[in-house]
Parts: structure tokens; sequence; C-alpha cells
């Protein structure tokens, strides 16, 4: 495969992980993928292009509108690239009617100008083939394609058996803090502030907690002027319960940072839950050496972690899955070595190649046509 | 000839009053005019269209932002609408070489920004188009855009009560300057008056961001001094309630940002505050007063002598009515949206011709 992913890249927010990981992996998997644009210093060092000749298809990325590059950009691509060969990855859920959950959405013109149907709409201008991370796709004419991946090289501290990820993560002094949640505050603080209430008897056993990411010292003012309220946070509560908020960090330093803390929860806001969306963190999480705290319907835990994984489910007594796995913590490490083997043999990066070759092959690479501009 | 606008839509800012005057106006004089994108509560009386491909005509109305031309909504209509039927309405003077009037206002701020936004215009467009009343920028075609409406001018039986000796409607954006000339007359005779309004964003405190995007100037404002001589500070209105807000005060006064005066660039402000019921005092030079509202604008400018100005409306309404009057009927016979609808159906119609020659 030879392909473009076209999208924005933030070394601290979205798919940049995912997006590199392609990188690194299509060349060892024979494959070529560059990300469309010019060179830029700063940020990720991957190859960039503009030769929109040389490659078989465009992967658009999109999380935002500004996902897109700008117009004399945008026109080159669409005039090289026919719209049989354009597929977008809608990592939201913006391909579907407008959606309400608790306070997250997936359309909000407030936000970003855009109304529901304009999503609907401009993606269909754009493209003849949609793929949403998830298993289960609401409308019938998106293909299920998972896209973000677990990449077992990427594996902090790697262990033979679940005894010796027992012993080294018992260690005395090995972890800085109890629980390390990396990301950033936006649709996550009714679910961290439950786990945070939840956790507050076994503070003492856990150790400190550390969020870690955009707006966990306080509501924005921006949010405040849009009155958001997927963007909250009561930093008396921070207090109260002695945790530490650090701004975000880059992509490359979040398995180290995570794996500083003996628990790691996997959070999926509201949205995500209800469309079944994975993220980048959905399989990263497990490259950290701490122990995944998966805040995440059974059934959705068992289709993408296999059954071991359900072992790391605490349910409705966090509490007493943090005291258990503190006091015997083999059973709950050999949980995570299997989930690692389920992850690397269902969900790697060379399965998502064979994925996206099988829905192309199919759907996409047909005859090529004139390009539709 | 049927036109379909592309633009921000802003509910209470930017062009949506005289996007939805042409389209009143063109009903009136055979043309159907209509707004991209979905019927919407919010603008009654908008004519709201989707299918680009319905229109003869597109014309991307363009202020300060080239964010809302995202790849959502761009795409499908170049494709579907050919380059010799589209034209940009470039509103902010953006498509001028770049300027900084008096080390303040400014189009651009770098020559990048600039280029960018060329880039823009070039992929949408060939003929570009700005609100003025003649333009001498290479290029760009004047098409004034923004009028009078007569029928929506506001009778004094049919005004709101009076609240404010003075008002001011407009959002603080590049305000900062006509402050430093306004605040002080208004705190030589604020204890004469009897209330002062401003009425619009960003009076209180500038947008969240406004630092970081390196705006800080544009949204400056003198918060003591607006505490100190007692101005009311009152959140924007939709633009359907406009031309009522402004009948609440006895006189209102129109500025304008430096960069706009400099162009000549016309807004809606210029018009909709002769539709209100009050006496519109307008910091223009008495040349571009006359200019636009003719040999009885120079009357109403507030060049020189704000304080006395200021003073002799309140103390003699029937002269100034009288002077108001004089203007509303300038403005019906050179500014009307019908007038407005006719030029730019011209100009649309000359510009096809233009593309159509060999």
């Amino acid at each position: 495969l030879r392909f473009l992913i076209v999208s924005q890249l933030d070394p601290y927010a979205r798919a940049v992980r995912t997006i590199t990981k392609y990188v690194e992996k299509a060349a060892a998997l024979g494959h070529e993928v560059a990300v469309y644009g010019e060179k830029v210093s700063e940020g990720p060092q991957v190859p960039y292009s503009l030769d929109v000749d040389r490659f078989d298809f465009a992967l658009f990325v999109i999380y935002q509108a500004a996902d897109f590059p700008n117009l004399p950009y945008l026109a080159r691509l669409l005039d090289g690239m026919p719209k049989e060969r354009r597929v977008i990855v809608d990592c939201l859920g913006r391909y579907n009617e407008t959606i309400r959950v608790d306070h997250d959405f997936n359309h909000l013109e407030k936000l970003d100008g855009h109304q529901g149907w304009e999503w609907v709409e401009g993606f269909q201008a754009v493209s003849d083939v949609v793929l949403q991370p998830t298993l289960n796709p609401q409308r019938d004419d998106v293909h299920s394609f998972l896209f973000h991946a677990f990449d077992l090289e990427a594996v902090a501290r790697p262990y033979a058996s679940a005894a010796d990820a027992a012993r080294a993560w018992s260690a005395k002094g090995a972890k800085p803090f109890g629980l390390v949640y990396v990301g950033n505050n936006w649709q996550r603080w009714d679910q961290i502030a439950a786990l945070l209430q939840a956790l507050a008897p076994v503070r003492n056993q856990l150790g400190p907690t550390c969020l870690t990411g955009w707006d966990w010292e306080r509501r924005p003012d921006w949010a405040i002027e849009l009155g958001l309220a997927g963007v909250d946070v009561d930093p008396d509560l921070l207090a109260r319960l002695g945790v530490e908020t650090r701004s975000a960090v880059p992509y490359n330093e979040v398995v180290d940072l995570a794996g500083q803390g003996s628990f790691c929860p996997i959070i999926h806001r509201p949205l995500f839950r209800h469309l079944g969306l994975v993220t980048t963190r959905t399989f990263e999480t497990f490259c950290s050496d701490a122990l995944p705290l998966l805040l995440l319907p059974t059934e959705q835990v068992e289709a993408l972690y296999g059954s071991a994984a359900l072992a790391l489910v605490p349910g409705d007594d966090p509490a007493g899955f943090v005291e258990d796995a503190l006091r015997r913590p083999e059973p709950y490490w050999d949980a995570v070595l299997g989930t690692r083997a389920h992850l690397a043999k269902h969900h790697s990066y060379e399965r998502r190649f064979d994925n996206l070759a099988a829905i192309l092959g199919t759907a996409a690479l047909a005859p090529s046509a004139p390009a539709a501009r | 000839m049927k036109v379909l606008f592309v633009m921000e839509r802003r509910v209470d800012a930017g062009s949506i009053h005289a996007v939805a005057n042409h389209i009143r106006a063109g009903d009136e004089a055979g043309h159907t005019m209509a707004l991209y994108g979905r019927p919407d509560p919010r603008f009654p009386g908008v004519r709201f269209a989707v299918d680009a491909t319905a229109f003869d005509h597109v014309v991307f109305v363009v202020e300060s932002s080239l964010s809302w031309m995202s790849a959502l909504r761009i795409p499908a209509i170049l494709e579907r609408v050919p380059r010799s039927r589209r034209a940009v309405l470039d509103v902010d003077g953006m498509y001028n070489p770049l300027i900084c009037v008096d080390s303040y206002d400014r189009n651009h701020a770098a020559e990048e920004e600039r280029a960018t936004w060329l880039a823009h215009y070039a992929m949408l467009a060939d003929r570009v188009f700005q609100p003025t009343l003649g333009s001498h920028q290479p290029g760009v075609f004047p098409v004034p855009f923004y009028g009078y409406d007569p029928a929506s001018t506001l009778a004094p039986e049919a005004s709101p009560p009076k609240c404010f000796d003075v008002m001011h409607v407009g959002h603080n954006w590049w305000r900062g300057r006509e402050l430093n000339r306004l605040l002080p007359a208004l705190e030589r005779i604020r204890d004469e008056l009897d209330g002062v309004c401003f009425l619009g964003s960003w009076w209180d405190r500038p947008p969240a961001g406004a630092n970081e995007l390196g705006l800080e100037a544009a949204f400056a404002t003198d918060s003591d001094s607006l505490t100190r001589l007692r101005i009311e500070v009152r959140p924007p209105v939709p633009f359907t309630d406009v031309i009522r807000e402004m009948s609440v005060g006895r006189v209102n006064l129109m500025t304008q940002r430096p960069l706009f005066r400099q162009l000549r660039i016309l807004t809606s402000k210029y018009f909709e505050i002769f539709c209100a019921d009050t006496i519109p005092l307008v910091l223009l030079a008495p040349d571009h007063a006359e200019a636009v509202y003719g040999n009885a604008g120079p009357e109403l400018s507030l060049d020189y002598g704000v304080e006395e100005k200021l003073l002799d409306a309140l103390a003699s309404p029937r002269k100034y009515r009288e002077i108001v009057e004089e203007v509303r009927r300038h403005l019906i016979e050179h500014h009307s949206y019908r007038r407005r609808v006719e030029e730019l159906v011209s100009a649309l119609a000359s510009s096809l011709e233009v593309t159509r020659s060999p």
C-alpha cells in the first residue's frame, strides 16, 4: 500500500501516535506512508509529501474541520486524487446524525461553525468511503476500521511472566504515583471525578494521583464563554484528594508517564462509549508499565481486548479492585500479559494494514475515474 | 438572476443584515437570492439553500476569518459551480496590499498571512468585489453592497422609549483609537448627559484566546474609563433588533475601524443608523460623510468638536431631525437595497461577460 495521511498533527492530541506508528511500521511491512503537506521543522518527524501522484490513495484522518488542509492544499489533493481513492477515517463519529450524550456531542455549531448536515454532506463531497474506528458503525454506508492499534514492540517493560511483572511492579519505590491519567480534560471530567471519589477510601494504600493534560487545573475561559460543560473540573475536589495536575506531554512521552503510576485508567468519553469508538489510548495504555483500569462497558472490553481483560474491569468497586491488586498483583498482571498477547494477535498495525487493504480492495480501489473536482 | 451568498453566519455581527436585505429586495426586483445553509429560525426572513447548482452565481462574502471556508462546505460548491459564476465580496479589505493604519489597525499581520488569503481567493474566483463607492485597488470591482432600507425606518411613534442620551452600537473590534477621541469628549460633558450605553461584544473584556492570536490591540478597551464615565455596557443583539435597539438612544454614534475608514469600506452600520429613530453622528471626515450621505452628511460629522456637536444634537432635535430626513432622502435615491441588488446583479453579469470574452 502507498498512501498519504491527511490530518493536522498535534504532538499533544488526537491521532498523532497512531499516525506516526503507521509511518514507522509501513517501511518494515513493505508499504509507504507519508503525511500530506509541507515539511515542518517542529513536531513529529515523519515524511511529508505533496506529490499526490505517487500514492495510491489518501487517508483523511478527521477529528475536526481543521484536519482537512486549507483550501489551496485541499484543491491540489482533490485534483490529483480521484474521489474513489480518497478515504475518510471518521475518528469522532461526525458522519452520523447529531448525537448528544451527557455533555458530549459529535456536532456543535457554536464550537466550530458547522451544523450536523454539513459534516455528512461534506464527507460525501470528499469521499465515497467512510471508515469509523468502532466495531459497530451506526450507518450502513460506514465500514468498521479500528485504525488505532497496539504495538508490542513499544511495550515499556516486557515481562517473561506475570510473576516477574508483579514483582517488579510491587517493588518498593518503583512508582512515584498510585494512579496516573494521561489525557486532556475534554469530556472526561464526570468519569474521572467518579473514579477519584471511589478511590478516596484507599488513597493511602494507592499513593498519589496525577492527571496530565490540558485544562485539569481549571475550566478554561473559552469553555466558560461558550457555556461548554464538557470541560468541567472541580479544583476543590482535586485539592481535597491531593491530586497533582500537570500540563500535557507530547505523544512520545505518554507511555513512560503512564507507567509512573501503579494504575492507569482507560476511559472513553461519553460519545465514544455510545458509538463504541476507540482511541490511541485504548491500545497504547497496554504498552505502559501500569495496570490498566478498564472503565469501559464489559461487552466492549471482551470484544476488543479478549476475555483475559475482563479481570481488569473494576466494575462498581474500584477501591476493592485496587486493594486486591495491590495485595496480590500476579493474577492482574497475568490478565495484562494475556491481553497484550490478544492485542498483538488481533490489533497490531500489521493487522490494520491488512484490514485497510481488504476494505480498499472492495470499496475504494475500483478503476480510476477522472478527478471529481 | 439567482444568487447564492456563502458566508460565516453570525446572527449579531458581520454582513447578515445586508444579506437579508438583498434577499428581500431581490424578491421585489425579480431576483432570487439566498444564503447557503439549512433553514434556521435564528435568521428570520433569510432564505436558505444548499443546492448551489440551482443558482446562477455564488458570492462568497469574506470578512476577517478564513476558518469558516472549511473543507466541509467549500469543495462541494466549487465542484458544482463553474469558476466563471463565482465571485468574492471582500468586505474587510483583505485583498489589498498589507496596510497598517497609524501603527495600529491592519488588514494582515504579515505578508505571509496575506499570501494565504490570496491563495484562498484564487481558489474561489477570478473576480473580487469590495463594498466601496469606488475602489482604486487594481483587480477589485466596487460593489457597495450595504444599503438603506426605507421600509425598516422606525417612525417616532413606533419607537421604544428613549433610555439613553448617547448610544454606540457595535462590537469592540479595532475601536481603541476611536474611543481615544470619544471618551475624553464624553467625559467633559458626562454630567450633562442622561445615560450612555455601548451595546455590543467585547467592551467589558476581550474574547478568550485574543492575546494568543496576537489580537490584543483589536479588542483593547479602557474599562476604567467606561466605569468612570458610567457607560452601561449591554450585550449584542440579533441583526433583526439592531434598529430598534439603536432607537432607545437620542443620539447614536457611529464609529468605524481605521482601516475601513482609510479604504472607504462601507458597512451595514452606515445605513442601519439612519433607519433608527435617533440622531446619528458619525465619526467620519466631512468629505467622507458627504460622499456617502450627500450634502447634509457633513452636518452629522463628528470630526471636530465632538462634545459641542453632541450637546447641540441633544439640545436641537428638530434641527437634526431635518438633517436626518435630508440624508434619508439621499439614501433612498442613491443607496436603497433595490439599487444595491441591481448593482450586484450588474456586476455579476458583467463579470460573466468578461469571462466569456476571448
